[in-house]
């Protein structure tokens, strides 16, 4: 039983390990032997940093880069502004009008990006928010909003109301004992949402190429390099729109628990 | 949550529920509306939906089902098998639960690019395997089945970690007494699996289910890179229509049969699952 439970494991972690061994090979191994043969080599013949660097010196990269930045940090920071307060409230509300207010941000978390996307697009064009990175991050909001809320909202329940009880007992009104009182206990919660919300932006695809395909940001511009055939460009690319990621997922991993992915919905 | 509640809070929620209605209702509403009007004299028609069944609707609709059917069967598989192997601490468990987490930080254009530097019609990485190992190659994009086959798994790859890490939450709810009798009374572990994890991981399955199930038939940006607009999706099939063709009101009608397709998943996962909420 022990020895089938190891071959699985071995399995499984070959499974998991291949597709970003292959994604290592095209980026830092030159591309005569990966993606200009029919057979790629299989290992590390030869390593190389001339595909990054090909990568950096385009200016495109550089302002992709940028604009994702942009817009995944306004997503994060609007997201927590706003999360905070509906959060909290909500876990303040009367049972029956919260799950009212939950399942419509359920709904529009749940509503495809595309129908949302289509109509935003043109709308933008009207309001002057078209291609830019505030009306994107107000687009993919949508998506961040609802996820945020659930989170912060397991957040605050798990705090005992009986601290900010004392806390108003002991005469700090409603701000003061959140800022000093809730707040400080919901850090964990705080920094997961924003992470998790600026990450969602960082990858966001369908808005982003609807939204903003004149300036685009990097998922877009990997995009349209594939379709342009310029694979090499699009793999070198891939690594600048992941790592961060990576770093990010190993380092927080203690943030990314299932609790908040299920956040409101176990109630 | 405490039973009482205070009405006045409601003003902290108000200003994301003004701006989710007017930021998503709205236009879904704008695309329901247009896909049922004409775009020669604006009246009420369903002439749009009728020329889509000649634009490949029919097989888009079969596409999407069968990539959300298989793509959740194959995700629920192995995040149950991974987290089951992680809970069981086995050797290499904490090395298993970090690996799998990488895929989650993929992005998901990248996971497209990746997987078609494996998955080519000639050649490429996966075939570069199949000859090593003395076995025929494959066209990866010969069949529409065979397509959907490698948006499937490129998918699965990627987004596995949530139902990995919702059956780790589960597993973390389940009373470690509850094991320790049942295998007192002598229950295998088939048997421990099927009367103990599997009930108890049952409200845990239904959510990731549904987060996931509304994700595929939303899955947009892995086919578009992987095998572009044919076979169609509806997400590829909306969006091909609103990028090449001069009337938008084709892609406002596939939209508009996405969002039902997608109230309806959510209509049946609740009914089935119990509901995710208590």
């Amino acid at each position: 039983m022990n020895k089938l439970a190891y071959i699985v494991l071995a399995i499984f972690i070959v499974f998991l390990i291949y597709p970003i061994y292959v994604l290592f090979l095209v980026s830092f191994v030159p591309p005569i032997y990966t993606v200009d043969r029919l057979y790629p080599y299989q290992f590390p013949v030869a390593l190389t940093l001339s595909n990054l660097q090909q990568a950096l010196s385009n200016s495109q990269l550089i302002h992709a880069l940028y604009k994702s930045l942009e817009t995944a940090t306004l997503v994060g920071l609007i997201a927590v502004a706003l999360g905070i307060p509906t959060a909290y409230g909500l876990s303040k509300l009367p049972e029956k009008v919260a799950y009212g207010i939950t399942t419509l941000l359920f709904t529009v978390n749940m509503m495809p990006s595309i129908v949302v996307a289509i109509p935003i697009a043109s709308d933008f064009i009207k309001l002057g928010l078209f291609d830019s990175a505030l009306g994107l991050a107000l687009a993919q909001e949508l998506i961040a909003l609802p996820l945020t809320s659930f989170i912060l909202l397991g957040t605050f329940q798990s705090i005992p109301p009986e601290l900010e009880f004392q806390a108003r007992v002991d005469g700090a009104g409603l701000f003061r004992s959140l800022s000093e009182v809730v707040l400080p206990l919901a850090r964990e919660g705080i920094i997961a949402s924003f992470l998790l919300s600026w990450m969602l932006s960082w990858d966001e695809f369908t808005f982003a190429v609807l939204i903003s395909p004149i300036r685009p940001t990097l998922p877009v511009l990997i995009y349209l390099y594939t379709t342009r055939g310029n694979i090499l460009e699009a793999a070198s690319f891939s690594l600048f729109l992941t790592l961060p990621v990576i770093i990010l997922t190993i380092l927080l991993q203690k943030y990314l628990r299932g609790e908040y992915l299920g956040g409101g919905l176990k109630g | 949550m405490t039973g009482k509640g205070n009405l006045s809070f409601f003003a902290f929620v108000l200003p994301a529920v003004i701006y989710v209605t007017v930021f998503s209702f709205y236009p879904a509403a704008e695309v329901v509306w247009l896909s049922f009007h004409s775009p020669i004299n604006n009246s009420f028609t369903l002439s749009n939906f009728k020329s889509l069944v000649y634009f490949g609707l029919p097989s888009a609709i079969v596409n999407t089902a069968v990539v959300t059917a298989g793509a959740l069967a194959i995700q629920l598989f192995l995040g149950m098998a991974i987290a089951s192997l992680i809970v069981s601490k086995v050797r290499g468990a904490r090395l298993l639960y970090i690996l799998a987490l990488i895929p989650y930080g993929i992005a998901t254009v990248v996971n497209a690019v990746d997987f078609s530097f494996i998955f080519q019609s000639t050649g490429g990485f996966a075939n570069g395997v199949l000859k090593f190992l003395g076995l025929p190659t494959i066209n990866w994009y010969a069949t529409t089945p065979l397509e959907l086959l490698i948006i499937i798994i490129a998918d699965s790859w990627r987004n596995f970690p949530v139902f990995m890490l919702l059956m780790l939450a589960g597993y973390s709810s389940i009373p470690r007494e509850l094991y320790e009798a049942a295998a007192v009374d002598g229950a295998g572990i088939v048997r421990r699996f099927f009367e103990i994890t599997l009930p108890n991981l049952k409200k845990y399955i239904a959510i990731a289910l549904i987060i996931r199930g509304i994700s595929e038939f939303n899955i947009f940006a892995l086919p578009l890179i992987l095998v572009g607009y044919s076979p169609p999706l509806l997400t590829t099939l909306t969006y091909e229509f609103y990028s090449t063709t001069i009337t938008q009101y084709y892609s406002y009608a596939a939209a508009t049969i996405l969002l039902a397709f997608i109230t309806i998943f959510i209509v049946i996962v609740l009914k089935l699952g119990g509901g995710g909420r208590r």
